[in-house]
Formats: C-alpha cells, structure tokens, sequence
C-alpha cells in the first residue's frame, strides 16, 4: 500500500510542496496563516477550475488551449448583457457566461470530432477567432468598477466563513471556494463514476479501441469540449467578480501558461490518456505558491514567466523521463 | 439458445454430426475495387469447435472475419447463426449474436485498469449511464474466474505483458456472453510459453461450449490446437479438414500452393583456422545475463534459442550498444570493444534487427525508399552533402527487385506493406551497408510461410558473403533449420552450446530451455 503511494506522481509533489511551504514559512511567518490560505484560495479557485477543464481535455488527448479566449468571451459578452438589459442578477450572468462558454466549446467539438483534426491545431484557430469576434462585435472598451452591475462585486466579497483578527477586524473564505468544491467534485465523479467519464479515458488512451467497444465517441468529444467551454465561463464570471473590472483583453495572455504548467506540473500526461484530478489540483497549489512567492526570494515578478516555462519543460521532461524508465525495463529503446 | 434444432438444408460437414453448427457462413464472396477478396468462401463452425482458419497473408481471412463481424457486408453469400439466417448490418449486431473478435492489437484501453477494460463493454452494450466501481470489479473478477485466470484487477493494462493482455481481451469477451472467440493472429506477438497458456485457455472455453475461430499460419500451433482445419488461399477455399488428415508438408502446401523443403545450413569453408569474427568473455549484465562466453565465425548462423527473460534479447541488445554490459569483454575481430551507442555499433559493422520491427525496425510512416536508405545515407551524399537523386533511384531499386519487395513505388510508405515485405525492408536497409555481424531477434516473427521461406534465403546469403549472423528465435524448428550452431538460454546464462545441430531433437532443446530433466543421451 505505502509503496504504491511511492509510485504516484501526486505523492512526490505532495512531499515538494510541504518543503517548499516549510521554506516559504520560515522566510516569512505570515505565510502559514489562515487568512493567507483563505487570500490563496480565492486568488486561485479560477484558474484551478481552468486547470480542470484542460486537463478533462488532456484525457481525452486533446490539447484544448482555447480556454482562456472563451472565459473571457463569456465574461465579457455576459457583463455587456447584463449592462444592456438593466438587469443585475448574478445567476442569470453565469447562465449567459456559460451558455457561451458551452457553445464556444461545442464549436470546437465540431471540428475536432468531425475531420479528427488535432485539438490543439483547432483550438489555436478558434482561439483567435472567439477573441477576435467579441473584439470586434461585442466591444473593446473595458468596463470600470463603477459601471459594473452590484452583484459580480457582492459575489467577490461574499463569504462562506468569517473569522476575526486579534484586532477585532474582519476576513473570510470566499464563496469562490465552494464553487470550486462543486466543479472538482462534479468532475471527479464524472470521471470516476459515470460511463461517459470511462469514454473520455477510453477515448484518449486508444481511440480505435473505443469505436470498436461501440462509445459515442462524437458524444464524448462534444462533451469534453463543451465541458471545457462551461468551465471557462464560470471563470469568467469569477475572474470578474474578484478584479471587479472587466477588459476584454485580460485572461488571454495571463492564464494558458500558468494553467498548462499547473495540469503538466500535476503529473498529467501531455500526449494525454493518463492523470489524475489530485494531480492537477496538487499542480495548480504548486504553482500558486512558487509565484507568489519568487518576490520573498527576492526576485522581481518579471521571472514569472521565466519559472512558468521553466515548470513547464520541467513537468513534460519528468513525465517522459518516467515513461522512457519504463519503457526500458521492458527493453524497449524507443525514444 | 436453440442448438438442438435439425437442420432441414444439406451441410457440407466437417466431422458428420447432426448437430446444427454455430455459424455457417455459405459462398460468400467479396470484392474490393474489383479485386475478388474472397470468391464463393463457405466456413462452417460448430459450437464448441475450436477451428483454424488458415492462409496465407492476403488470402482473404481478414475479410471473411470483418464480415463475421458485421463490419464489412458481403457482395453476395448468407450467413446462418444456429440455422438462422443471420445479416449483421454493425459490429453490435455481430456482438449480440454472441460473436467477439479479438484483433490482433486486442483493442484494449492502455491507461485503464485491467477491471475497467474486462468490464467495460458490458456497460456499453446495456447502455448502463453510470459506474459503478464494486460492480465492475465484481464483474471482472467473475469472468477471471470462469476461465480460471488471475490478474491484478487494479493494474493499469499499459503495465501488463503482452499474454495477460490477451487474457484480458478474452476476458472482455466472455462478459458479453461469447459463444465464438475469433482471435486473428493471437500468437504473433508472443513467446512459446505464453502460446502454451493461450492454448490453455482456448481448452478451458471449449469446455464451456465457446467455440474458437483461431486464425493463424503457424503450423506447428495448428496442430497443436485445431480439430478443424479451414484452408483459404488467395480468396479461395481450398478446403475444410480435420486436423489429424493433416501434416506440416501437406499444409503448407495447401496454403502455398508450392512445395517448400529447406535443406539445412552449412557454412562455406567450414574450417578451423578461421579466427572468431565475434567473441564474448564472461560477459555479465547483472539482472539480465551472466558470464555468457560464445563465438560467432565469418559465415556462421548462430542460433539462440530460450524463453522469454532467459536474457537473449537482452544478450543482443547489449551487441548493439543499447543494454551496456557490467563486466566481461566484446572482442570484434580480434579486438576489444566497447560499443557504447547503436551507432558506434553501426560503425563498428554490427547489424541488429529488432525483435518488434514495427516499433523499432521501420519508420512506418516513411517511404520504403527512406527506410532502404536510412542506414547508408552517407554514402549516396553529393560534394556538397544533398542526397543524389540519381544514387537514390538506383540504390532504392536495387534492392526492391534484389529482395522481390511487393511493391508500386519505393514512394509507397512502408507501412503500406504486409508483414513479409516490411521485414524485407528491414533487411535491405541492412544489406546495402557493409556489415560483419548481424544480429536478427525473431526475424520472422508473424510473417506467413512463403516470405519466411524468403527471408531464411535472404540470411543465408548473408553469411555465405561472410558475414556472421547470430539468430534469436522462439521456434525451436525455425533455429534447427537455419542455423549451424545453436546455443540455449534459461535464466540469463548459457545452458547448452550445440556446436552440431544435425540430428538435434526439437523436444531436447525445448527441455534445454525449459530446464526439464535432459537424459545424458544426446
């Protein structure tokens, strides 16, 4: 039993990110706190459930990078919606955010099913074209604080839990974390206990095998991608809510990286079919606590990006490495 | 369900029951592109038959079972299922006639557990929505059982041997309640132990009334297993038999068409003051292999033979710089080498051609032109190190009429082959280099008997130019034939060095790899 624990991914990053939180924690006292966690948490839940939908598409070998362009496709369109109509209700602005979210992706499913085209190749056209078209259609003005509807700022500062500090003020863990309690647990038992979970599986570990053992694999990959679109577009409404500023440019440039390195961090396979959701999550805490951290190591925010890339070659490089072992265990010299 | 029923037509019979076969697929013809696949084929199966279908590679028998499976529609011809007629227009409808086929690449999902895999098609077919963990490990473990198999339930396939795996595509099957397992080419891709429990487990589904449609053309299997015996060549049949009627001549005749006798090899100027072209002193790869001491001459066909993990692939890799060795000395015409990389190996003169040549022989998606070539470009490089085309040609079509390579174009990827060819290939890409050992693991592993023929010429003429060939194989026979010297693996060390291989019993080898108690007779 212990030694299976030793054999997984997730145990190793489990064991690194303890050694780093340790390190982090002596440096500065106030990183260990409950009121950090709870800042962490809320900071993080978006991009973790952008880390979700990419991996859900990883699984099923499809390399959906179009995230990003859809969360703030369906933020926007739904903040513009809301503006428009006069209406201030924050369900009806996550039902819009997601309905475009969903179409976005089954848009996507369409032409990824249909001609068995690369997801990857796919999703850098589409990518382009939903960002391109609600800049030119929907508007490129960014809309401030004040014009924003009450309810994406009541939602950001709601919380689940409310604590007081020695000084008598007040903190909380935002609503933002059930959100994200609700999306890891609906995937994971999709994943885990739903046959349609069992095809995205089925699907990306052999794609032939799963159309002779009779999956619906246009099924699947219509929900795969239309999951990834209905996640992205909770994001979106989340990623507004806490910034409380809607720019039509924000989201695609800050997040596939970040994301990418979370899930590929995570242990997930990037050629796709293997991983676990306890990776990913793992991957994306990893990732949140090394940037947050690189200012109390001393380094500017500029290397940022230099560590992201770095996390990224980094996690392939350890997957390959793994699965070349492996491979020569059983004599096989492939590379 | 109503297996007792008399039939009212007439049956050609094979074994002269009054029991109404399981299947019976009658004149069945089939055409691709106006290429008649199969002209006026009938098979007949009875339940509880363990049957062979056997032909060479392109003699149809692919077609015939697509159209078993409801995958292809025949042009013309009937299929009865228990005397019913039966049309599958989808695999489904085949499936739900108690038809599974079991493909050569088992069409198993890697990165599932070996629970999910066995149980999953189950789900499927009863368009269950949800999962449901205990059940489906329930269902795994009792179809396990129903054939007496044990596998770690929880283990990815990915992980698993090539035989568990095909246990475990013949465990899916009996979850869909089979009553004929058609396994085209089970054996290709596994050892002679792991045949062996094959074997097993078809004797273990006929006890439960699932007949076997194993289709193959390895004669020494079908007589192994077979009671019937259906023959097919070029999309013909040529007829049913019961196996007893039959021999190794006689059957591979009839599949053939031409009569193949091998005479066994000599090595030219056999004489003793040849010095060793490659030697080997107490070389140990620990886990792997230990103290192996051996010699190969100029002209020599040195067979080794042993079971899976008796450390000869291992042995051979480590001659290719690919598994270095921990102690004990490679002496290459003389000389002590170190042969660090495949490369250094190829420069050294060494040839080694792989075991899976799908995976690590061809670039399968090149040309047959590129693959001819990969190993001499150097040698068709202009002054200003372009590839000549002029060279190319020349060299390319050489050797795909030296080789008799069936093929339109050297453009053609070599993937486009059939087994037969593609090794041929292989073994050009090695012949247009000057090589002084080759090194061959399973050289003819799934290749049909006429291109084996084929291919044992195409070595032989290596040696006679001198070269020195050492030939792993699992087919004790096929070493006996072709070799001048055999050597015997078990466990990583040399148990037996033949240094004379006429009048070597195979059973005496086999017991030799085995380790069974060998009388001092021989």
């Amino acid at each position: 039993m212990i030694s299976k624990l030793f054999q997984r991914n997730e145990t190793y990053l489990f064991f690194v990110i303890m050694a780093f939180s340790f390190f982090v924690t002596v440096m500065n006292p106030s990183f260990l706190t409950v009121e950090n966690m709870f800042d962490l948490v809320k900071s993080s839940s978006g991009m973790a459930i952008l880390a979700i939908a990419f991996f859900v598409g990883l699984l099923s070998r499809g390399i959906d990078i179009s995230f990003p362009a859809i969360a703030i496709a369906g933020q926007y369109i739904a903040v513009n919606a809301l503006i428009a109509m006069g209406v201030d209700s924050l369900p009806l602005a996550f039902l819009i955010s997601c309905a475009v979210g969903t179409a976005m992706g089954a848009t996507n499913a369409f032409f990824i099913s249909s001609f068995r085209m690369q997801a990857l190749i796919v999703t850098l056209g589409t990518s382009n074209i939903f960002h391109g078209a609600l800049l030119v259609f929907v508007g490129t003005r960014a809309i401030n604080t004040g014009k924003l509807p009450h309810c994406f700022k009541a939602f950001g500062h709601m919380n689940v839990l409310t604590l007081a500090r020695p000084d008598g003020t007040l903190y909380g863990l935002s609503v933002f974390a059930v959100l994200l309690l609700f999306v890891i647990i609906l995937t994971w038992f999709i994943l885990n206990h739903t046959l349609l979970g069992k095809s995205i599986y089925a699907v990306g570990g052999n794609y032939e095998s799963a159309k002779r053992a009779g999956f619906n694999i246009k099924r699947t990959l219509f929900f795969v991608y239309g999951y990834i679109g209905f996640l992205s577009g909770i994001m979106g409404v989340m990623h507004l809510s806490l910034i409380r500023y809607s720019n039509p440019n924000y989201i695609v440039d800050t997040e596939l990286l970040r994301v990418i390195a979370a899930v590929v961090i995570g242990g997930a396979r990037i050629t796709g079919g293997s991983g676990t959701l306890t990776g990913t999550l793992l991957g994306v805490i990893m990732m949140v606590i090394l940037e947050k951290n690189l200012v109390l190591i001393g380094l500017s925010s500029y290397w940022h990006q230099f560590f992201i890339g770095l996390v990224i070659v980094l996690g392939v490089s350890i997957t390959y490495y793994q699965s070349k072992r492996q491979n020569r265990r059983n004599l096989l010299f492939t590379d | 369900m109503c297996q007792g029923v008399l039939s009212l037509l007439i049956m050609e019979k094979i074994g002269g029951g009054t029991l109404v076969p399981f299947l019976e697929a009658e004149k069945i013809s089939k055409a691709f592109d106006g290429v008649q696949a199969l002209d006026n084929v009938s098979i007949s199966i009875d339940a509880g038959a363990i049957h062979c279908f056997v032909g060479e590679n392109g003699s149809g028998k692919s077609t015939l079972i697509k159209i078993i499976g409801g995958i292809l529609r025949p042009d013309t011809g009937q299929m009865r299922i228990n005397g019913r007629p039966f049309t599958p227009g989808r695999a489904i409808e085949s499936i739900r006639q108690g038809i599974q086929i079991i493909y050569q690449d088992l069409a198993l999902f890697p990165n599932l557990t070996v629970a999910e895999n066995i149980s999953l098609n189950q789900l499927i077919e009863k368009r269950n929505k949800l999962v449901s963990r205990k059940k489906l490990i329930q269902t795994a473990k009792k179809a396990l059982a129903e054939i007496e198999e044990e596998c770690d339930l929880f283990e990815k396939v990915e992980n698993l041997s090539m035989s568990k795996r095909q246990v475990v595509a013949i465990t899916r099957a009996l979850t869909q309640n089979a009553r004929l397992i058609i396994m085209d080419e089970p054996t290709s891709a596994i050892t002679k132990a792991e045949v062996d429990h094959l074997f097993s487990v078809i004797t273990r589904l006929k006890q439960k009334g699932i007949a076997t449609l194993f289709v193959s053309h390895k004669l020494g299997e079908i007589f192994e297993i077979a009671e019937n015996v259906s023959i097919i060549r070029d999309g013909v049949k040529v007829g049913d038999y019961k196996a007893e009627a039959l021999d190794d001549r006689k059957l591979t005749f009839l599949m053939t068409g031409q009569e193949i006798v091998s005479k066994p090899y000599l090595p030219k100027g056999n004489g003793p003051s040849q010095s060793h072209l490659l030697e080997l002193t107490n070389l140990t790869r620990k886990g792997h292999y230990q103290n192996v001491n051996l010699f190969v001459n100029q002209g020599d066909i040195l067979g080794i033979t042993g079971l899976i993990g008796s450390g000869r692939t291992e042995l051979a890799l480590s001659l290719f710089g690919l598994n270095r060795p921990d102690s004990g000395e490679i002496i290459l015409e003389g000389k002590p080498v170190s042969i660090r990389s495949s490369r250094e190996a190829v420069r050294l003169g060494v040839g080694y051609l792989p075991e899976d040549r799908l995976l690590q022989g061809l670039a399968i998606e090149k040309s047959i032109g590129d693959n001819i070539l990969a190993t001499i470009v150097g040698k068709v490089l202009t002054r200003l190190r372009l590839i000549s085309g002029e060279q190319r040609k020349r060299i390319e079509s050489k050797w795909i009429k030296d080789l008799d390579i069936k093929t339109p174009s050297p453009a053609m990827p070599a993937s486009s082959l059939s087994g037969g060819n593609q090794q041929r290939v292989v073994l050009a890409k090695w012949l247009a280099t000057d090589l002084k050992l080759f090194i061959l693991d399973g050289p003819t592993i799934g290749i049909d008997i006429a291109s084996k023929n084929n291919i044992h010429h195409i070595i032989r003429d290596f040696a006679h130019r001198g070269v020195g060939v050492i030939m792993i194989s699992d087919e004790i026979p096929e070493v006996l034939q072709h070799c001048n010297r055999v050597i015997v693996m078990r466990e990583g060390r040399i148990e037996a060095e033949i240094e004379d291989v006429q009048g070597v019993s195979e059973e005496y080898i086999f017991d030799l790899a085995a380790a069974k108690k060998v009388g001092q007779g021989m």
